[in-house]
């Protein structure tokens, strides 16, 4: 059996026998589907539930009716005209939510709505009670003017927007923002695997090290060969983690909208009790969009060019030194080039095809998050993809063959803190 | 094949520092060589290399004629001094692991971890964490890991440290027996004694150089009796008065027994009339050969004395 596989074996199999990586492979993705189904279940729910009564005092006389009008299920108006002190101690009771005042004056264009309310927050009933009223105002002073019908409609024209994109199948109406949070998400995700597994190469190394098993180690196998062995066992582990991940979330958007519609009652949409599943997730406007398996198998095969590229210079760190504090100072630099593509990712997210982010998402370093990105969001030519993965694999290769050099002098290295030099000079004469 | 091990002309160096220098030596198969020398002397450069960890940067390291490689990592045990197994991984697992790194198939390793482990009176702890073993526990381990693939070439540094007696003596009996099973055996150590009671042969290094080297019973034989084992009763002050006047060296001492160096001719009967005068009662007085303690204070301390113990650079630390 060649030595690389031995070393692949052991390293996989004693990570994934752990409880702990059982107990994360299972439970992140109710995590992550959690975290994108419950916003809007939430949502759903809290405009269900919350229907503020705001009493309003309408000292002009004219316009409650077109405030009462208004009403919807977050905002009811009814008019009050008892003692203001009454109405106080209503709210306070909790009777209304809250009540607003709007004096004479207004109609002039003059003077202030003063809303009281009993609590805190309700900033978008606010916002609602503010529209709410202007509107009304506005009508109401229009038609004091005398104005038209035909330019009272043109006033109160409103503009919808509707977002279409194009791609090379046609076009798809609606979920920009979609792909914006999944491309986001998944260079969120790369960058993750890239430090977490990465960082396991590292100690791993380190612990070798440390324990001193290492002597016996090289004594029975090749440096080389127990690096690969450990960054390729390491790298399956996460391969399998990600691959279970990816199913399970897949399955879960797939499935989300049958299961977030056994919570919503149709009664309250106002549809019939044997609504169709599609009719209740189209009359609370949530949709889930299909994403191309493609835009996966990419995610995957850059997470595995990501995580090889990065593991390596891990790897070589963690055999140059003892211990987790002065691993710091000599992380510093890979750290630096996993943060830079976070960093783009918003500009590259708003102009996915702009001159910048094609060149950065072609840069072997940072490519496994950016072009990632990038082919979440829009259609990337498939030369661009190719080539910036023939440029991620092939430094891939030139860090490895150093990483292998400095691991096998640093291996066997103890006393002194080593510093960048030493690294160096360890690559260039091992 | 004869499993010969030969190092011949050996020199390794790390930046300017020498530390193995024009090394030779053999180790021949059924018989223990005893690889000696103080800290820093170059012991585990040299073993690093038999080992195929490192590679000399002149010279040749060969077992059994053919120039030590990948292949003779299969053949070959090591226990280094600073013992380690994984911490995590149960003992069971730990044993197959570096079982089939030296090339051994899973079955056949299997087998061979029940044997040993049953020798060693430990066939329980095959599911236990490593790190839930006692030290002890963990040494012997390791030792079993170091001959579960039946290697040819053995290389022991410290073996016995941290066992208790008992442990001790079993693992003494398997060494002996693994070399009349016509094993090659080095074996390193500082602890004097027990080379004495293992080895047939020795090599000295000081200073990355051999000093002194051959069979034990020669080596021993070429310091000529000239030393005397003295256990007495009563004031030893005596001793201290012979040492002023350069007539002796003392060795070993305690409150009762004392190991002479006679020097420059002093005859034996010197000691004997002196402390005749002195003590309350002589129990043993015997001229013997040096011990090997003795032999290595001298031949390391002469070196020393001719001024060529140059501080090591402190990066140096790390190879030694």
């Amino acid at each position: 059996m060649p030595k690389i596989w031995i070393v692949l074996k052991s390293e996989f199999l004693r990570r994934v026998q752990s409880k702990w990586f059982v107990g994360i492979t299972l439970l992140a993705p109710l995590f992550i589907i959690a975290l994108m189904v419950l916003p809007s279940l939430f949502m759903y729910y809290a405009s269900q539930s919350e229907q503020r009564i705001v009493g309003v005092a309408d000292e002009t006389g004219v316009l409650f009716p077109a405030l009462e009008a208004a009403s919807d299920e977050q905002l009811r108006f009814v008019a009050i005209d008892e003692p203001e002190a009454d109405v106080r101690e209503a709210v306070r009771a909790g009777t209304y939510d809250g009540y607003v005042v709007l004096p004479a004056s207004l109609l002039e264009g003059d003077g202030a709505v003063t809303y009281y309310t009993g609590e805190g927050g309700g900033f978008s009933a606010r916002a609602r009670l503010q529209s709410v009223v202007e509107r009304a105002v506005e009508q109401q002073r229009l038609a004091a003017q005398n104005v038209p019908p035909d330019v009272l409609q043109i006033v109160n024209t409103s503009v919808p927007v509707r977002t279409i994109q194009l791609t090379e199948a046609g076009e798809e109406v609606g979920n920009s923002e979609f792909y914006f949070l999944v491309g986001f998400l998944m260079g969120i995700a790369i960058y993750l695997a890239v430090f977490i597994y990465g960082a396991q190469v590292m100690h791993g190394a380190m612990e070798e090290k440390n324990t001193r098993v290492i002597e016996v180690i090289v004594s029975s196998v090749r440096p080389f060969d127990l690096l690969m062995g450990k960054v390729l066992g390491i790298g399956v582990m996460g391969l399998l983690q990600m691959t279970i991940w990816s199913l399970l979330v897949l399955a879960g958007l797939t499935f989300a909208g049958s299961i977030l519609a056994q919570f919503i009652n149709p009664a309250d949409l106002n549809l019939p009790a044997d609504a169709s599943q599609e009719a209740i997730l189209q009359a609370v406007e949530l949709q889930i969009p299909a994403l191309s398996p493609l835009v996966f198998v990419w995610f995957i095969l850059f997470f595995v060019g990501g995580y090889l590229l990065y593991a390596s210079l891990f790897a070589a760190i963690g055999s140059a030194v003892e211990q987790q504090q002065d691993a710091q100072s000599l992380m510093a630099p890979v750290t630096m080039l996993v943060i830079i593509p976070i960093l783009f990712m918003v500009s590259l997210l708003e102009s996915p095809n702009a001159p910048l982010s094609v060149v950065l998402s072609l840069i072997p370093f940072f490519s496994p998050i950016l072009m990632m990105v990038r082919i979440a969001i829009t259609d990337v030519p498939l030369w661009q993809i190719l080539l910036s993965y023939v440029l991620l694999i092939a430094t891939f290769i030139a860090s490895i063959w150093i990483s292998a050099r400095i691991y096998r002098v640093g291996v066997l290295m103890y006393g002194k803190k080593p510093g960048f030099r030493d690294l160096i000079r360890w690559a260039r004469h091992a | 094949m004869s499993h010969t091990l030969s190092i011949e002309h050996v020199t390794k160096r790390y930046g300017r520092f020498v530390a193995v220098d024009d090394v030779t030596f053999e180790a021949q198969p059924g018989r223990i060589l005893g690889l000696l020398g103080p800290n820093g002397a170059g012991k585990t450069s040299t073993i690093r290399m038999i080992a195929n960890i490192t590679a000399p940067d002149e010279g040749s390291i060969r077992f059994g004629g053919r120039e030590v490689g990948p292949w003779s990592q299969e053949l070959m045990g090591y226990l280094p001094e600073e013992r380690g197994l994984y911490k995590k991984l149960k003992v069971g697992a730990q044993l197959l692991y570096l079982a089939e790194l030296k090339g051994l198939p899973t079955l056949e390793a299997k087998k061979r971890i029940r044997y040993w482990l049953d020798r060693f009176d430990a066939e329980s702890w095959a599911g236990k964490k490593t790190e839930e073993l006692s030290k002890g526990m963990q040494q012997k381990i390791q030792f079993v890991a170091t001959i579960l693939h039946d290697p040819a070439l053995l290389i022991l540094d410290e073996p016995f440290s941290g066992l208790d007696p008992l442990n001790s003596e079993l693992l003494r009996e398997i060494i002996l027996e693994l070399k009349g099973e016509n094993r090659t055996i080095l074996f390193a150590s500082h602890r004097m004694e027990q080379v004495e009671q293992m080895c047939d042969d020795i090599c000295l290094i000081s200073e990355g150089r051999i000093v002194l080297q051959g069979a034990l019973r020669d080596v021993k034989r070429s310091f000529g009796r000239n030393t005397v084992l003295l256990d007495f009763e009563g004031d030893g002050a005596f001793l201290d008065d012979l040492e002023a006047r350069g007539l002796v060296r003392l060795g070993a001492r305690s409150v009762s027994r004392v190991e002479i160096n006679l020097l420059k001719d002093t005859p034996p009967r010197l000691i004997l009339e002196t402390a005749m005068r002195h003590v309350r009662e002589i129990h043993r007085f015997e001229l013997v050969e040096p011990s090997l303690n003795e032999i290595f204070v001298r031949t390391v301390g002469k070196q020393a004395a001719a001024g060529q113990t140059a501080p090591e650079p402190a990066a140096a630390e790390s190879f030694s």
